[in-house]
């Protein structure tokens, strides 16, 4: 791997411990991001890709543990790093984009206080009226009047919210951002403004991105490169157009048929039959081998092996999809 | 459930026995819940021993306690003629100033105080839940006139008025547990059980109870009332402790004429100044006024034990 | 804002003459009248008691003795006492009133900031020993009777501590047991007692004043210098006053006797309502801390102390805040026992003593009094709440 990567995963492993066991969120995932590359996460809920995200700025909850791997950012590998040690980078090296951006603000202080205040533990030589006018200048840049941010966040309407909240993943000029669902929670017209936006935003600032859905449709239109994911493992990884045209691994085939194109030909959609693994007993060998309609016997004996297809196609199938 | 009264007998009965399996079903699940957690074992055990100390002392006074000396009113014994006299095996808990024995003025006490209790908090539970079901079903003016009148019992220190009426009417035990009992209802008790009967009036079973043609009284006594019982079981613990600690407070300050309760003992070691005789004297102060302690705090225990199970967000993960 | 204010205080008036309509019914429920005191004297016969009863408009229907009793209450006239006859109701409450409030206003200043941030921090340090002890703690001094935990603390210190000193120090501290004032160093003293107190009171008024002040500047002031002005607008102006009462007021021993007195009063108060504030602080932080702004707020890298106060703690308050409204009342009702308990001479002293004593135009004007407490306590409560949360403020 070259050295223009902003951050290298390698074999990161999260598990939570609950009363019944440990539940294994996070099983060797291993990928890295080049300077102004994005990189789109898609799978089903619950494939751990939120968990991914929180593992990446190491925001786990207390049952939460990184078992083994490295978080390389910037030449520097986070995982070791105590909490404090953790604090200087988050937001300023890498910041993220929530979910759930209706909650993401405090309701008693307004959003202008709440960006100035990162701005305040990250950049310390910034005056107040200097991050005052960064912050207008945020503004602008996602499509908010600048004289809102002396406003509480109640008076936001949800899709202000969401780009107050991009305003804010900037505020500390980050290598890279992660964006989590970050449209879910809107109607589809502001989905779609949002979503130009934060792609013009993201070439234009030559920021790396991770962006995580659970919509192919998304995916394809925001990133890069694309990586699938099924309880807890990734099973493929390729570039965008790549991967569209050319899907290795039959879940990503399932994915990409389950979508309708509007564009595209007709075609029928295919909805897979059965249900993502319980991750406290995930199943033997490959995980998804319970549904997939190309199982061998090997399948569910030997976790498949991380193969390259050429062309910076990865994919951990034994019996993988017609390769022409 | 059916709505429809007409029902032959035995498909009545076995509606019932299905309710009765049902509810000893979550009954047992509750329980299961209950048992987890140590803060209501603990109250549960106290009330338990208390209630003990009652079956107990009739028992006693039959058996090895001669009732003139181990009288809890006006028992005097004596071979003690000193009073009040330390602890000894003869009183194990000491003698009063006016000679009677403190264990069994104790026990004594411990009844008249589950009397109170038990008494308080089925008026304060029945007025409460029926003002919250009322008010959340009807709203409008009705809903208006009951929280205006519930602002203004809040609004009042409630003791206050206790002293008042204590001091006015002669009050016997039971007649002070309707009046807390009354009192505490117009409170925070009715202002949550309305707002929970208002989220059970929107649910699809209330709406299809009044579409098979059920009316007001039916819907608030069959559908309404049964879902509230488990946040007014847990109001009427609360409602126990205030119930308990206001007698206490009234009978401590000398408002009260009953013939025995652990605050007539205290007001009785006050008016006499024994209270800062604590190295020689502690026997006259600790029993009483840590069983009021005791007794009160068993029930709020008990109470926040039911509302980690009432409240699921509350339970531990 | 102010629309609502004056909105609130119709209520409250409204409320206050239902109160008062209520409690007058309820004393005119007791059967006979004043002139009961004459029975059984033969020199007044029948005929005259009933001309004394009229003449004191007691032979009205209820509704006109009502009347009489509303306007003159509204006119300043609250009536006489029966037992200390002929003083007026409203001068024995004017020389009690700012005792019991300076009592409840203190009590319930100190166990709600220090409820809340003992509450705080039991919640960010979950679990372990420290946990249980304080939730025992907690919840003993929510539950325990009044009364026991005044002697207990009574003996503790005007005892035990007390005896302590003298045998270590060789100080004689003698911290007094009962009472507002040592009537035998008064005897001398320049002013009455309610004329220092209240100089007192204004001082702590001031104090307060300067430090809500200086929290709300320094938000204008240079980053680095914040802390600074917070911690200087709590300390110097204290320090201040303080060499002011001892060097300057000439009053200092006199200030030191009313403080002495009133501090076992104030610190059992304080400690009941602690327990209860505490608890719940622990709760609503609990929950607030599961919100998603805190996680936001770590992911900004912000520094513990600022997710802690500034975040979790700042909206754990609301729900703490709201709950004052009921345990305002409760401690009121903890200040009469207190005051009974202490025999410190406020509003609950005099309301169970007239009562005691059948002495209802007292007992009526303390209650009315501790009505009137209470609903302008409740108003004071909702205006904070609409500053402390900007949902409420702006609407």
């Amino acid at each position: 791997m070259s050295n223009d990567n902003v951050i290298e995963v390698k074999n990161l492993t999260m598990e939570y411990s609950t009363r019944k066991g440990n539940v294994s969120a996070v099983d060797n995932v291993s990928f890295s991001i080049k300077r102004g590359q994005a990189l789109g996460l898609v799978g089903e809920s619950g494939c751990g890709k939120t968990s991914i995200a929180k593992s990446l700025l190491k925001l786990l909850p207390d049952n939460a543990m990184i078992q083994q791997g490295q978080i390389v950012l910037n030449g520097k590998d986070m995982v070791p790093l105590s909490e404090t040690e953790m604090r200087t980078h988050r937001w300023s090296e890498i910041s993220m984009v929530f979910q759930a951006a209706m909650n993401a603000f405090n309701p008693v202080y307004t959003v202008g206080d709440q960006i100035i205040e990162a701005i305040e533990t990250h950049l310390p030589k910034v005056t107040e009226a200097e991050g005052r006018a960064k912050i207008e200048t945020l503004f602008r840049m996602v499509g908010l009047a600048p004289e809102m941010m002396d406003r509480y966040p109640h008076e936001y309407s949800g899709g202000m919210r969401q780009r107050a909240v991009i305003a804010m993943a900037l505020s500390c000029d980050p290598d890279i951002i992660i964006a989590d669902e970050p449209t879910t929670a809107l109607d589809v017209i502001v989905q779609d403004s949002i979503l130009k936006e934060i792609t013009a935003l993201q070439e234009n600032l030559n920021m790396s991105m991770v962006y995580i859905s659970h919509d192919v449709a998304v995916i394809a239109e925001v990133s890069d490169r694309v990586g699938v994911m099924y309880a807890g493992r990734m099973v493929e990884l390729a570039d965008t157009e790549e991967i569209f045209i050319r899907p290795i691994h039959p879940y990503t085939y399932a994915l990409m048929q389950s979508f309708p194109s509007v564009t595209g030909p007709k075609k029928e959609l295919i909805s897979l039959p059965g249900e993502p693994p319980d991750l406290l007993h995930p199943p033997k060998g490959c995980r998804f081998h319970p549904r997939c309609p190309n199982r061998i016997e090997q399948c569910d004996q030997e976790q498949p092996e991380w193969k390259d297809y050429g062309n910076n196609h990865f994919c951990a199938c034994w019996n993988p999809m017609e390769v022409n | 459930m059916t709505s429809n009264t007409s029902n032959s007998g035995a498909q009545t009965s076995s509606v019932w026995k299905a309710r009765w399996a049902l509810f000893r079903k979550s009954a047992a699940a509750n329980w299961a819940l209950f048992a987890e957690n140590p803060v209501g074992l603990i109250g549960l055990g106290i009330i338990m021993f208390f209630f003990l100390l009652v079956i107990m002392h009739p028992i006693l006074l039959n058996t090895v306690w001669d009732p003139n000396i181990y009288n809890p009113i006006n028992g005097f014994d004596p071979q003690s003629p000193v009073n009040p006299s330390p602890p000894s095996l003869r009183h194990l808990l000491g003698t009063a100033p006016q000679g009677q024995d403190i264990l069994s003025q104790l026990m004594f006490s411990a009844r008249n105080e589950f009397i109170l209790a038990v008494l308080a908090a089925v008026v304060t539970v029945t007025i409460a839940t029926t003002l919250g079901a009322v008010a959340a079903y009807y709203g409008g003016i009705v809903d208006n006139i009951i929280m205006r009148v519930v602002d203004l019992v809040i609004m009042v220190p409630a003791l206050s008025i206790l002293i008042v009426i204590s001091g006015l009417f002669e009050l016997s035990i039971v007649q002070l547990a309707i009046v807390i009992g009354i009192i505490s209802a117009f409170s925070a008790s009715t202002v949550v059980i309305k707002s929970q009967a208002l989220s059970i009036k929107v649910k699809p079973y209330i709406e299809a109870a009044r579409v098979a043609g059920g009316g007001d009284f039916h819907i608030i006594f069959r559908h309404l009332l049964p879902n509230l019982m488990p946040i007014a079981l847990l109001y009427m613990m609360f409602a126990v402790t205030g119930a308990i600690f206001s007698e206490a407070v009234l009978a401590f300050l000398g408002l009260l004429e009953v013939d025995m309760s652990w605050g007539i003992m205290l007001n009785t070691t006050r008016t006499l100044g024994y209270m800062l005789d604590f190295n020689t004297k502690w026997y006259l102060i600790f029993p009483a006024g840590l069983s009021i302690t005791l007794l009160s705090s068993a029930f709020y225990l008990v109470g926040r034990a039911l509302d980690e199970i009432v409240n699921p967000r509350l339970r531990q993960r | 804002m102010w629309s609502y204010i004056g909105k609130r205080v119709f209520q409250m008036l409204i409320t206050l003459v239902l109160f008062q309509i209520a409690t007058y019914i309820l004393i005119d429920l007791q059967p006979g009248d004043v002139t009961d005191l004459f029975v059984g004297n033969p020199n007044i016969t029948a005929a005259e008691r009933q001309r004394i009863a009229a003449d004191l408009g007691l032979d009205g229907p209820l509704y006109e003795r009502m009347w009489n009793y509303l306007t003159n209450f509204y006119t300043g006239n609250l009536g006489v006492s029966m037992v200390q006859y002929p003083r007026p109701v409203g001068e024995i409450l004017a020389q009690r009133l700012p005792r019991t409030l300076a009592l409840f206003v203190y009590a319930t200043v100190f166990s709600f900031w220090f409820g809340y941030v003992a509450g705080k921090f039991l919640a960010w340090k979950r679990g372990g020993r420290w946990e249980y002890a304080t939730t025992i703690v907690g919840v003993t001094l929510y539950t325990i009777f009044t009364p026991l935990l005044g002697y207990i603390l009574l003996w503790g210190f005007a005892t035990k501590l007390d005896k302590w000193v003298r045998n270590t120090f060789g100080i004689d501290f003698d911290l007094p047991v009962s009472k507002f004032s040592s009537t035998s160093l008064w005897r001398k003293a320049p002013y009455d007692t309610n004329t220092v107190f209240n100089w007192m009171n204004l001082n702590f008024i001031i104090l307060v004043v300067i430090v809500l002040l200086a929290f709300f500047l320094s938000r204008y002031v240079p980053r680095n210098r914040r802390e600074f002005l917070r911690v200087a607008s709590m300390t110097v102006p204290f320090a201040l006053s303080l060499v002011w009462w001892i060097f300057f007021s000439g009053v200092g021993i006199y200030a030191w006797d009313l403080v002495i007195h009133l501090f076992l009063p104030i610190l059992t108060l304080t400690l009941i309502s602690f327990g209860g504030n505490m608890l719940l602080t622990r709760t609503s932080m609990l929950e607030t801390l599961r919100e998603d702004y805190i996680e936001t707020a770590r992911a900004k890298g912000l520094p513990e102390k600022i997710i802690r106060n500034r975040h979790a703690a700042r909206n754990a308050i609301l729900p703490v805040w709201t709950a004052l409204v009921f345990s305002l009342s409760s401690t009121i009702s903890g200040g009469i026992i207190t005051e009974t308990v202490f025999s410190w001479p406020g509003i609950g002293e005099i309301l169970v003593d007239s009562v005691s004593n059948s002495d209802f135009p007292v007992a009526m004007g303390a209650l009315t009094v501790i009505g009137v407490m209470t609903l302008v306590a409740h108003l004071i409560v909702d205006i904070g709440y609409a500053f402390l949360d900007p949902r409420i403020r702006v609407h």
